[in-house]
């Protein structure tokens, strides 16, 4: 499974740190966090961890494989 | 990872709860009790102060906001000015477990001057309550005027249903005697529609906890900043009104030489806020500042001598009130305790990874080290698995003398997590030692002797380990002697045992009263398997004896399960019975979950209940001891299900199956007596059954001559066999003074009834009939007269035996006009059995007519419980049914 999920504003390279299995874009104010996830385990802890960064998430959906 | 680290570092920091324990022993900690204090820049809001107040008129009020959105600050505030008691608990991940969660549950009570009765009982295993206990807790709630408040902090840690059903249950049947506040940063798994429709939810969500402009201001002015109206309204926009992102703004921009126009540049930027801003705020602390709050995130909470030891430095007390005074990084606990606000921590421990990567396990050893020194080993062990420095991990259980939780089921979910992460590379004695202990409590016996071979290698090279290594390894060697069938081993473990007991410190063995508990219980175990009845009942009744309540619940349980079985296998059903009954009770006591145990206790029950022909009965509490997931390895419960099953499969008829069951497989060290004569007894009557009498009485040569149990039972088996003579001479070999129990006279006599009768004396077989059916009525004893034989049935059928038969033996009452003479209508018992304290509340119960499920509820019993209490009520009375026991009971007496 790939996702994206996406959060408002620019992230820094070490908050980016808090997220080394994902790959990362910014574009217009946002970050796009990206990667495959392994299973809804991981999603939901993947949004806990936004949650716990103070993080505000704006999207999230699965890409096509 | 964050670890807790709070620890017990004076008498200060325990709660004054009595001797009440949490579930894994350690005394509770005050800082989870503790209000956090508010900064000097903490802004009060009214609006939102107002809305908790009126929250009081729900049971419930839920304070849901994302991290950072001043939801703990706001509560705890608004608290302060309560003039009703508000007990307070900080959540922690190991409070996912239900028992963990109620126990702190019932201390934050305590806590704040509002203790719950004792009547209410703290739950004694961490991953189970049980439903009597939240039953006692609401119901100690009911009523209470005024309610307490209960505000339970970063609740979004608990996310096992279990736990919200059950505070769900508790807050309902609690009525308006609990006012429960959550603050959370997500919906609990509560049903919360059902609150919102029946308009029983108080709810404070994100958007009323954003700041308005008004408030905005006021917070920048608390930190000296004075804005224009548009520019605090554009910040409120930038921050969406969030709490942590406003008061970093202050913080940044107080350190700002041009406030203004620096927050302007906030806005105009696109980063994420607290990411920026913390970043921001941090880079403008001091160095030695920006390095102490980076090694702490690893810490939950911490205090100024920790910090030093952490950051080597000595004067982290001024930086730490330096830090709570001007910002909101550090949140105090009182009594000197800290704690980094949960956003920031997680966005610091980040920093920390970056700027110092490999410092973390450095960090998490020091702290180790430090809470190790300090006594707090649940937060030494776990910032030494953190560290992943297993030498020391191991080392500080076993010098704790803590190796006995593996087995005790309190901490041992725990400890043997903890340590499944330990790999091969950790060597020494500890290490070793604590594998042994996670196999031998797996009953992976192989392994567990391996590594207890291969620290008893280490130890005989090192000679000056100290005694709490000596003594954990003495302690493993009787569990391994226990599971091995080994008294030899076992002595020899109990006599090392007492040896180094002197050198270890008293207060560890205070601390640990389950390690000398469970040795005992282990050594007793392994005697009884020897067959020696008396040495094993020294060990188990000391065992049985021992103090320090729900921490040696487990070892105590399964020596009284032991000492039933002593009795059972000398002829004492009653006793055995009893016994058994006191052995569960004592679980159910500390609301263990029912059925738990050793599950020893059952097995006798269900052995007493073939005796006294209620196979049903005995079925049921077979089953019930194989939910238990009996330890099939563990020879004298082994034994104890072989001799239940076997004697069921007999008194089915169903000879085959019994000699099955007879004999499970063990590899032991040393033959047991009783369990081979048992094997020797069944063989030979299935050969009786299938017409090889010569054979039958071949294998009885192999008894042991000793256990007047097993010699009766031989008898009836070469009087069966048609060899009456060898039968007496049987009997008469029991020497006058082994005063054998019931089960055993009763059988006697009837082999010598029949003996007589054979030989055409019925006078004589009439005597010994009467005086067996007196012993056997009290214990009701039915078996012995059906395996008999058909020629007792005519001599019990008529006077004068039909009387002392009839109601317990024969159904119905006595046949004939008016009633029998010489005996009365119905025969008083004999002696009557003094009745214990909880039989004598059921029966003072039942003659207030309350039924079984009222006398439950009353005395705080499961209805099953009850039940067990009734039938020994009934049998100690003589009676069947529960009015005959009151009208016995007045006559005698007892009412």
């Amino acid at each position: 499974m790939r996702y994206e999920i996406r959060v408002d504003g620019h992230m820094s390279d070490i908050l980016a740190e808090a997220f080394p299995e994902l790959e990362r874009v910014v574009m217009s104010g946002q970050t796009v966090l990206f990667g495959s996830v392994i299973d809804e385990a991981q999603l939901f802890g993947l949004l806990a961890r936004c949650q716990s960064l103070g993080l505000h998430v704006v999207e999230m959906r699965r890409m096509p494989d | 990872m964050v670890v807790s680290a709070v620890v017990t570092g004076d008498s200060n920091t325990t709660a004054p709860a009595g001797d009440r324990v949490d579930p894994l022993g350690d005394p509770f900690l005050r800082t989870r009790f503790a209000v956090p204090s508010r900064p000097a820049t903490f802004l009060p809001r009214r609006r939102l102060t107002q809305h908790l107040q009126e929250g009081l008129q729900t049971p419930l009020t839920m304070v849901n906001g994302s991290a950072g959105a001043g939801k703990t600050l706001l509560v705890a505030d608004w608290t302060a000015s309560l003039d009703r008691p508000v007990a307070w608990l900080t959540v922690e991940a190991e409070e996912q477990r239900p028992g963990t969660f109620w126990a702190y549950f019932l201390q934050a009570l305590s806590t704040c001057g509002t203790p719950l009765s004792d009547r209410v009982h703290c739950p004694v295993d961490p991953s189970r309550v049980s439903h009597k206990v939240l039953s006692e807790i609401a119901e100690d709630l009911v009523g209470r005027d005024p309610a307490p408040v209960v505000v339970l902090d970063e609740f979004d840690r608990v996310s096992a249903s279990e736990v919200a059903e059950q505070l769900e249950f508790v807050l309902q049947h609690a009525g308006s005697g609990l006012r429960l506040v959550l603050v959370t940063r997500n919906e609990p798994m509560f049903s919360l529609h059902r609150y919102r429709a029946a308009g029983t939810l108080t709810e404070i969500r994100d958007a009323e906890l954003a700041l308005n402009p008004e408030e905005a201001a006021a917070l920048l002015e608390l930190h000296g900043l004075t804005l224009p109206a548009d520019a605090v309204r554009s910040l409120v926009e930038r921050t969406r009104g969030w709490a942590a992102g406003l008061r970093l703004c202050a913080l940044a921009a107080q350190e700002s030489p041009d406030p203004e126009t620096y927050l302007k540049e906030f806005e105009a930027d696109h980063s994420t806020v607290a990411d920026f801003l913390l970043a921001e705020v941090l880079r403008r602390q001091p160095p030695q500042t920006q390095d102490l709050l980076l090694r702490v995130s690893v810490l939950d909470r911490f205090c100024p001598d920790l910090v030093n030891g952490l950051t080597h430095r000595t004067d982290a007390g001024l930086i730490l009130a330096e830090l709570h005074r001007d910002n909101a990084f550090v949140e105090q606990l009182g009594q000197g305790w800290y704690r980094l606000h949960p956003l920031f921590g997680e966005i610091l421990q980040t920093h920390l990874r970056v700027r110092h990567p490999g410092l973390e396990p450095d960090l998490h050893r020091s702290a180790a080290q430090w809470m190790r020194r300090r006594g707090a080993l649940p937060e030494a062990l776990a910032h030494g698995a953190a560290a992943a420095d297993w030498g020391f991990t191991a080392a500080a259980v076993v010098d704790d003398l803590a190796i006995g939780q593996f087995f005790t089921g309190l901490r041992s979910d725990d400890l043997n997590e903890l340590f499944s992460r330990m790999g091969p590379e950790a060597t020494g004695p500890a290490p070793e030692l604590v594998r042994a202990a996670r196999d031998l409590a797996h009953s992976d016996l192989d392994h567990g002797v391996a590594h207890l071979h291969h620290a008893e290698a280490w130890l005989s090279v090192d000679e000056d380990d100290p005694a709490t290594t000596q003594l954990s390894w003495a302690f493993l060697e009787a569990v391994a002697a226990r599971l091995t069938g080994s008294p030899a081993r076992a002595e020899q473990a109990a006599e090392t045992a007492d040896e180094v007991r002197q050198e270890v410190p008293p207060h560890l063995l205070d601390k640990h009263p389950e390690l000398s508990a469970l040795l005992l219980t282990h050594l007793g175990s392994t005697r009884l398997w020897a067959g020696r009845y008396e040495d094993a009942r020294a060990a188990l009744s000391e065992a049985a004896d021992c103090p320090g309540g729900i921490l040696t619940v487990l070892p105590r349980e399964e020596s009284m399960g032991h000492l039933a079985l002593i009795d059972y296998l000398n002829g004492w059903p009653g006793r055995a019975e009893d016994q058994a009954l006191a052995a569960m009770t004592e679980t159910e006591r500390f609301s263990l979950p029912q059925p738990s145990g050793s599950g020893i206790g059952r097995l006798v029950l269900a052995a007493v209940a073939v005796d006294r022909h209620e196979l049903g009965r005995a079925q049921a509490l077979l089953d019930e001891a194989d939910e238990l997931d009996l330890d099939t390895h563990d020879p004298v419960k082994a034994a104890g299900r072989a001799i239940a099953t076997a004697r069921l499969h007999l008194a089915r008829g169903n000879a085959r199956a019994a000699m099955e069951s007879a004999s499970p497989a063990l590899a032991t060290t040393v033959a047991s007596p009783w369990a081979d004569s048992l094997e020797q007894l069944v063989t030979s009557t299935v050969h009786l059954a299938e017409g090889r009498s010569e054979t039958a009485a071949e294998v009885l040569q192999h008894l042991p001559e000793d256990q007047p149990t097993w010699t009766v039972e031989a008898a009836h088996i070469q009087l069966a066999a048609g060899r009456p003579g060898a039968a007496i001479d049987l009997l008469d070999s029991v020497p006058a003074d082994s005063r054998p129990g019931p089960a055993v006279t009763v059988r006697a006599a009837l082999v010598r009834a029949q003996v007589a009768q054979m030989a055409g004396d019925t006078e004589t077989a009439r005597r010994f009939v009467a005086q067996a059916l007196i012993l056997a009525r009290r214990e009701r004893l039915r078996r012995p007269f059906l395996d008999a034989g058909r020629w007792i049935r005519p001599l019990l059928a008529a006077a004068p035996l039909r009387s002392l038969a009839a109601e317990w033996l024969l159904p119905g009452p006595v046949p004939g006009n008016g009633p029998p003479p010489a005996v009365g209508p119905r025969p008083a018992p004999i002696v009557v059995q003094e009745l214990s304290e909880r039989e004598r509340d059921v029966l003072q119960r039942l003659a207030q007519m309350m039924s079984t499920q009222e006398i439950a509820v009353d005395l705080y019993l499961s209805v099953n419980t009850v039940k067990t209490h009734l039938k020994s009520l009934y049998r100690k009375l003589g009676v069947n049914r529960r009015s005959e026991a009151v009208h016995r009971a007045r006559d005698m007496r007892l009412l």
